[in-house]
């Protein structure tokens, strides 16, 4: 474990002296006289049935039809970094389709030596990469940009996911072809009905306007790759079977799932996606296009409002922390809304561009308490407070929603989502 | 602040030809970023141009690789009315929950934004679209909705040509064809700027951080429907 993590402590916990005292004589469960299913009775195994409750889940009117919508992952159930595949969020343009790998190409072509065009089992055959990293949703928490709305952390979170991914490396494939170092701008396109096409800059791109795309953003394609399996098996269909790009860091729409077609170019394409849909309506009129990368972030996943606190005493506060710059450095945890922090433990593994997960011990002395926590990279970037984030971008910005998010711990051990507006 | 629910995930539609050149690029990326690139050989195929060509269906903000072909407004009212309009209304006003084709004029939605107000639900090709010849790239790959990419290229020419005419930014006479589409102004270009990068500052604070009361904010009733799912409330993680 990193450095920090002293409990934070409220006066008056519960004592040993308080608890009740079971008297009943213990039974068995009736389990203990029976015999269990085989082996191969679920030939893919899934969860207990007492977790059904644990499941991906849409908000209805947020989208006209579940074809071109997103869901969310269930992160108040979850324990740890990783996405069990079958809970990974889902964000379709025109709905998941069925590939058939053994029918599937990916062409690489362009401002490039000699273009050429792979099967899925010539990508499979080339030295392979793996690495665990998140993949966000730049609308999430998008729902909360004009005031306090859902009351799960599933809503406010959930359109977020980490796995372990495993693929070619791009600068592999462009060392192939060999990409001509006058290219500036990659894209990615699927082969499902949105065919999604999103402009990647590298060093030295320019908007369309001749405005340089800011060097923090230019050096993420390195840990880009075209990737067949997610945790260590291969893709689902939601999250692009059988090939998809995966760009560490930056916003998952330019993730581009179903790949089929990489092209390296002198300039971006301004596609639909990057001149009216993933832009931000600033509070001066501007329209801003390029925010590419989610900003380090965090959230309290434990308790959350999913849970309704038992009573006073011990409790562990958890939680995840990821920035698209790179590691977590630090978060701090807050139960008095912001005003003093006591730093968390960071749980093994740290990686760059990955959730990593938080612990802090808590005792409830059974007040009302504003739980929150603050993540910082290791480029020394702090999570901004929610005013800090409006000032900037206003109300009307739906993407990139990465201001600290408050929960309210009530007397009565209900857990709310709230907002501080002031501070 | 209104606190309407927020306006839907757009699928959006829309378009400005800005009549400028890319710099020449001075700079390139790293060619030390390849430098660890394995050394590989013997898997995969080269492949032609001509090959490539059915896939290389890109058209570019500066309409670069417009393909051959031209629409007219009258045509694609046809196709609009056959083929859009259940999704976009009769006159680009959206139905449905689907996006808008024409939202405020411009000067309205960027007034909208410096108030404060909900300027998201009303985007439209008139506001938020910076140029003409990717509406031609989204109508060719992504529209219709349920059948997508079926579209001849004549015929995504005359909904560009359709739509641009019903967000009155181009009279009923006007062709739409790879020199005329780059050429337009699209009256929400103006607007357009680049992120420069991180906007917030804040810092890491650790004790008496701020003075006075958290001005702490819990739900209105009036926002949105939380109907959503059901959410079992738990004892424990």
């Amino acid at each position: 474990m990193a450095a920090g993590g002293a409990a934070i402590a409220a006066t008056n916990a519960a004592n040993a002296e308080d608890l009740k005292t079971w008297t009943e004589p213990l039974k068995d469960e009736p389990t203990r006289h029976m015999l269990g299913r085989g082996v191969v009775a679920v030939p893919y195994g899934l969860p207990s049935k007492y977790e059904s409750g644990v499941v991906r889940r849409n908000v209805g009117w947020l989208t006209a039809d579940t074809i071109a919508s997103i869901s969310f992952t269930p992160w108040q159930d979850l324990h740890g970094i990783i996405t069990p595949n079958g809970l990974h969020f889902e964000r379709y343009h025109a709905g998941a389709v069925d590939v058939d790998p053994s029918k599937h190409h990916l062409v690489i072509h362009g401002m490039v030596k000699q273009p050429m065009i792979f099967t899925v089992e010539d990508l499979k055959r080339l030295p392979s990469h793996t690495a665990i990293h998140f993949l966000e949703c730049p609308a999430n928490g998008a729902m909360e940009w004009r005031g306090v709305q859902m009351d799960s952390m599933q809503f406010t979170h959930g359109m977020m996911s980490c796995s372990e991914w495993t693929g070619v490396k791009l600068t592999t494939l462009m060392e192939m072809v060999g990409v001509d170092p006058k290219a500036t701008w990659f894209y990615g396109e699927g082969t499902d009905g949105s065919a999604l096409q999103r402009s990647v800059p590298m060093e030295g791109a320019k908007d369309q306007h001749g405005n340089p795309i800011p060097e923090a953003y230019t050096s993420h394609y390195r840990d880009a790759m075209v990737c067949y399996a997610m945790n260590g098996e291969a893709l689902r269909p939601e999250n692009g079977y059988p090939i998809r790009l995966f760009i560490p860091g930056f916003e998952a729409n330019m993730s581009t799932k179903y790949l089929r077609r990489l092209m390296f170019v002198d300039k971006p394409l301004v596609t639909y996606q990057e001149t009216r849909h993933y832009i931000e309506v600033l509070p001066n009129g501007e329209i801003r296009q390029y925010n590419l990368v989610n900003e380090a972030n965090s959230v309290i996943n434990y308790p959350c409002p999913d849970y309704k606190l038992k009573g006073k005493g011990t409790y562990e506060i958890r939680g995840i922390a990821w920035s698209g710059y790179g590691k977590i450095k630090h978060v701090d945890v807050s139960i008095d809304g912001g005003k003093n922090w006591t730093q968390a433990n960071l749980v093994e593994p740290v990686l760059n561009k990955c959730l990593t997960k938080f612990t802090l011990p808590f005792e409830w002395d059974g007040e009302e308490r504003l739980i929150m926590s603050r993540a910082t990279d290791e480029t020394g970037f702090v999570q901004p407070t929610l005013k800090q984030l409006r000032e900037v971008r206003g109300y009307n910005s739906i993407y990139h929603k990465n201001s600290i998010q408050v929960w309210k711990i009530e007397k009565t051990g209900e857990v709310k989502n709230v907002q501080i507006e002031n501070v | 602040m209104s606190k309407s629910k927020m306006s839907k995930l757009n699928l959006g539609l829309a378009a400005a030809a800005i009549a400028l050149s890319l710099s020449s690029n001075a700079f390139a990326f790293d060619a030390a970023a390849l430098k660890d690139a394995p050394k590989v050989g013997g898997v995969g195929m080269k492949i032609t141009d001509a090959a490539i060509k059915p896939w290389n269906i890109s058209y570019f903000y500066d309409g670069t690789n417009l393909p051959d072909g031209k629409g007219t407004v009258s045509a694609g009212e046809k196709i609009y009315n056959k083929d859009c309009a259940m999704c976009h209304g009769d006159f680009g006003e959206g139905a449905h929950g689907y996006p808008k084709m024409v939202g405020d004029p411009v000067d309205q939605f960027e007034a909208s934004a410096k108030a404060g107000v909900d300027a998201v639900g009303n985007r439209g090709i008139n506001n938020t679209w910076g140029n003409a010849p990717t509406l031609m790239d989204m109508i060719h790959r992504h529209m219709p909705f349920y059948a997508p990419g079926t579209l001849t290229v004549d015929e995504s020419y005359s909904a560009t040509c359709y739509v641009l005419n019903l967000a009155n930014i181009v009279d009923e006479n006007f062709v739409c064809d790879k020199e005329s589409l780059p050429k337009i102004v699209m009256p929400g270009a103006k607007l357009y700027t680049t992120n420069l990068g991180s906007d917030t500052h804040n810092i890491r604070c650790m004790k008496d951080c701020y003075k006075g009361t958290p001005a702490v904010v819990e739900k209105a009733a009036s926002i949105g429907d939380v109907s959503v799912g059901k959410v079992e409330k738990r004892d424990s993680h």
